[in-house]
């Protein structure tokens, strides 16, 4: 992140504001298009900046409320912050700004805005046009996404809450159909943590969390994010969520049988004998009559995501999707896959169409142009959100849904090269991203199922208090 | 990140020496000498030091928001930013950076419990909102490497295998914290040094590993004797000498 002063800078003259409905000093810089996103942490806005070298620029701003106990800054604000700070990677979201607004003690994390994100771009698929996403965007989307998480674990980072709807894709512009990781609050920098990582409450949403954390692993690596990957791989190929489990909802990190029981269905029951350390987990210990209750044999994982047992992409798939954590493939590993290196080869832009098919159109993000800053609702009429023409105000770009796209005129990469200049530009964390704060987005359209994923698990604020403090003092 | 402390904004914002021993124009107008301000600073890490033990959080902790509190008065001045709030703000912040979060309102009566003196007596209030400030003074940097890491493995590494020497030289890495080194130097030079100081005062020979390492022996010395002439200038510092130092602060800011 540059020389430590630039970027952040901007922000120290927030303490001019004295309350009231006086706009502080650092929100003049942007225009506020409105509301694009809720959850238990606070809301995020959709805004454009105003100042000259950067005029228009759309920005996710993403506001942490006080927390309600009385406690200051979230936790989960901190180590979001502290992680986006530190990192910088053409995969991974990237912080513009901080800003804190002084008299009502709220915190502000700029983000560059990413239009999409992989929940809505399968949901649009299902529902909308009603056919595969193809392979070449499949296989681009997925090879970004590993390579942003090679990036984070390469840096001794675990995201723990990998799920669609926080994996951005660039809109229209210089990163189009860049792949963005975003939502940080559950990450965790993993070398030497002060306290076991299950002990800061449940993490990951439960149709993407890994075996061994349902198991109830105390001790859990950056294997859990690839399972995680493993889970998004195959909803990219069939649109539906590989292993849709109820979730169990007393408190705190109760057992999830029937997210299990989803998982036995597809993959058969893990054996001690190809998972040497299942014996020690909690879970199978204890529970062992009921993980057992239902026979599963025949492993069936290629017929549910139809793919040939002898495709690269199955192949790819099953090692995703190893029960033993330990002999997951890693995504330095997946990178390598053979996958990656037959036709159609992946490229920078996952969305660009491929030759004699049409791009497809994704929706741009729903703009609840009626709420501020402070999260209050305006009382002048202005127009209803789910109608789809939010976007009529100033700049914003929501109302051109049915326009195509401008794709970048760019050439899919040949084989090896390929991969080699990617790399490179990856490495050098060429800026200019977009890219917003993540969680969940606020969807347009409620459809039931929807709530599984718009629930954020959040130890910091969710629960009554913070967890309990360390009793020892060694190092 | 976490992994490399090469690419880290913590290396990227180490300082020299001369740009940590300035006192900002407002502290001199009300007489604070670069002495006060090493004292007061001094002074703060032994506070962050006694609260942490009461609230229980680790060394590690400590650590953390000395040097927290360290950066911000390279930026910020004492008579704006009281050193009596901001040192224990600090913790309050380094704990939730190093996952162990204490409440605010523990913190306060354990303040009250430390100290009877109205000018440290602050509310959940006050630190709430210097938390933000020492946000932003930070610049919202907020990963810090410590010698802590290395240690074991380079005492290790020596193949010494001495639980006194082990003891004394995590002693001295505690006490680097009374002074600015963490903001100057990486923090496995400060590791090393410690490691060269336990070892002379055990009069253990560790002259051929030292000489094995790919590091500047030069430094490790004068890091070496900084810490020395630490211990031989600031072992007879009183509770007077503080206050002193201290009262020349406006008492509320």
């Amino acid at each position: 992140m540059g020389d430590g002063n630039r970027g952040l800078s901007a922000n120290s003259n927030s303490n001019s504001n004295h309350g009231g409905s006086n706009k502080p000093e650092w929100l003049q810089q942007y225009d506020l298009i409105g509301k694009i996103g809720e959850g238990t942490y606070g809301l995020v806005f959709l805004a454009r900046t105003k100042t000259p070298n950067n005029r228009g620029k759309s920005i996710a701003i993403k506001k942490f409320k006080q927390s309600k106990d009385g406690d200051g800054v979230s936790p989960t604000a901190i180590r979001e912050i502290m992680l986006l700070r530190e990192i910088s990677h053409d995969n991974v979201v990237k912080l513009v700004n901080v800003h804190i607004n002084h008299s009502d003690m709220s915190l502000y994390l700029a983000f560059d805005y990413a239009e999409h994100d992989l929940y809505e771009i399968i949901r649009h698929h299902r529902d909308k046009v009603n056919h595969a996403i193809n392979q070449y965007t499949v296989k681009s989307l997925l090879w970004q996404l590993l390579n942003g998480l090679n990036y984070l674990h390469s840096n001794w980072i675990i995201h723990r809450d990998l799920k669609p709807s926080n994996i951005l894709v660039m809109g229209d512009g210089e990163e189009q159909g860049v792949v963005k990781i975003a939502d940080f609050g559950l990450a965790r920098i993993y070398q030497a943590p002060l306290k076991s990582l299950s002990e800061n409450g449940v993490v990951v949403t439960i149709w993407y969390r890994a075996p061994e954390l349902l198991l109830g692993a105390k001790h859990y690596t950056s294997a859990v994010d690839m399972w995680a990957v493993g889970c998004i791989f195959a909803e990219l190929l069939t649109l539906k969520p590989l292993f849709q489990g109820a979730e169990v909802k007393a408190t705190p990190n109760p057992f999830q049988l029937d997210q299990l029981d989803k998982i036995f269905k597809v993959l058969g029951h893990p054996t001690l004998e190809k998972w040497p350390t299942l014996s020690n987990l909690p879970h199978w210990q204890q529970d062992q009559q009921h993980i057992q209750g239902h026979k599963y044999d025949n492993t069936a994982l290629y017929s549910v995501v139809h793919l040939s047992p002898k495709s690269p992409a199955y192949d790819l798939l099953s090692k995703m999707l190893e029960y033993d954590p330990r002999k997951r493939i890693t995504a330095a590993q997946a990178l390598e896959h053979e996958y990656f290196r037959i036709e159609p080869l992946p490229g920078r832009n996952a969305l660009m169409a491929s030759q004699g098919e049409k791009a497809v159109n994704y929706l741009t993000r729903p703009v609840d142009t009626t709420t501020d800053f402070e999260g209050t609702t305006s009382l002048q009429p202005s127009q209803p959100v789910s109608s789809g023409n939010a976007g009529s105000m100033s700049g914003a770009h929501v109302g051109n849904r049915s326009m195509p796209r401008p794709l970048l005129n760019m050439q899919r990469m040949q084989p090896s090269q390929g991969l080699t200049a990617y790399n490179l530009a990856t490495q050098a964390g060429m800026g200019g991203g977009m890219n917003p704060g993540g969680i969940p987005m606020q969807r347009g359209v409620g459809q039931a199922h929807h709530q599984q994923q718009l629930r954020r698990k959040d130890p910091g604020m969710g629960m009554t208090g913070y967890p309990p403090q360390q009793k020892s003092r060694r190092f | 990140m976490a992994s490399n402390f090469w690419t880290s904004s913590h290396y990227k914002q180490l300082l020299d020496q001369e740009d940590v021993d300035v006192v900002l124009p407002l502290d001199k107008e009300k007489g604070i000498t670069l002495e006060d301000f090493k004292l007061i600073k001094m002074h703060m890490a032994n506070y962050i030091s006694k609260v942490a033990q009461l609230v229980k959080v680790r060394q590690r902790v400590v650590a953390t928001a000395v040097t927290y509190m360290r950066r911000v008065y390279t930026r910020k001045t004492m008579s704006e930013y009281d050193p009596r709030l901001v040192a224990p703000t600090c913790l309050y912040l380094a704990s939730k950076a190093e996952e162990s979060t204490v409440q605010a309102k523990l913190l306060v009566f354990y303040i009250k419990k430390l100290y009877s003196d109205e000018k440290y007596r602050y509310e959940i209030k006050d630190i709430l909102e210097m938390e933000m400030k020492i946000l932003e003074a930070l610049n919202y940097y907020l990963v810090i490497y410590h010698p802590y890491r290395s240690l074991s493995q380079l005492l290790q590494d020596t193949g010494l295998n001495d639980i006194t020497l082990t003891q004394v030289t995590w002693g001295i890495v505690n006490d680097t914290y009374k002074m600015d080194l963490a903001l100057v130097h990486p923090p496995h030079l400060i590791a090393l040094a410690c490691i060269y100081i336990a070892s002379v005062l055990r009069e253990k020979d560790t002259t051929a590993w030292f000489e094995e390492l790919r590091v500047d022996m030069n430094v490790v010395k004068n890091i070496s004797m900084e810490i020395l002439d630490f211990y031989e200038n600031h072992r007879m510092i009183t509770e007077e000498r503080y206050n002193a130092a201290l009262n020349k602060l406006p008492s509320r800011v």
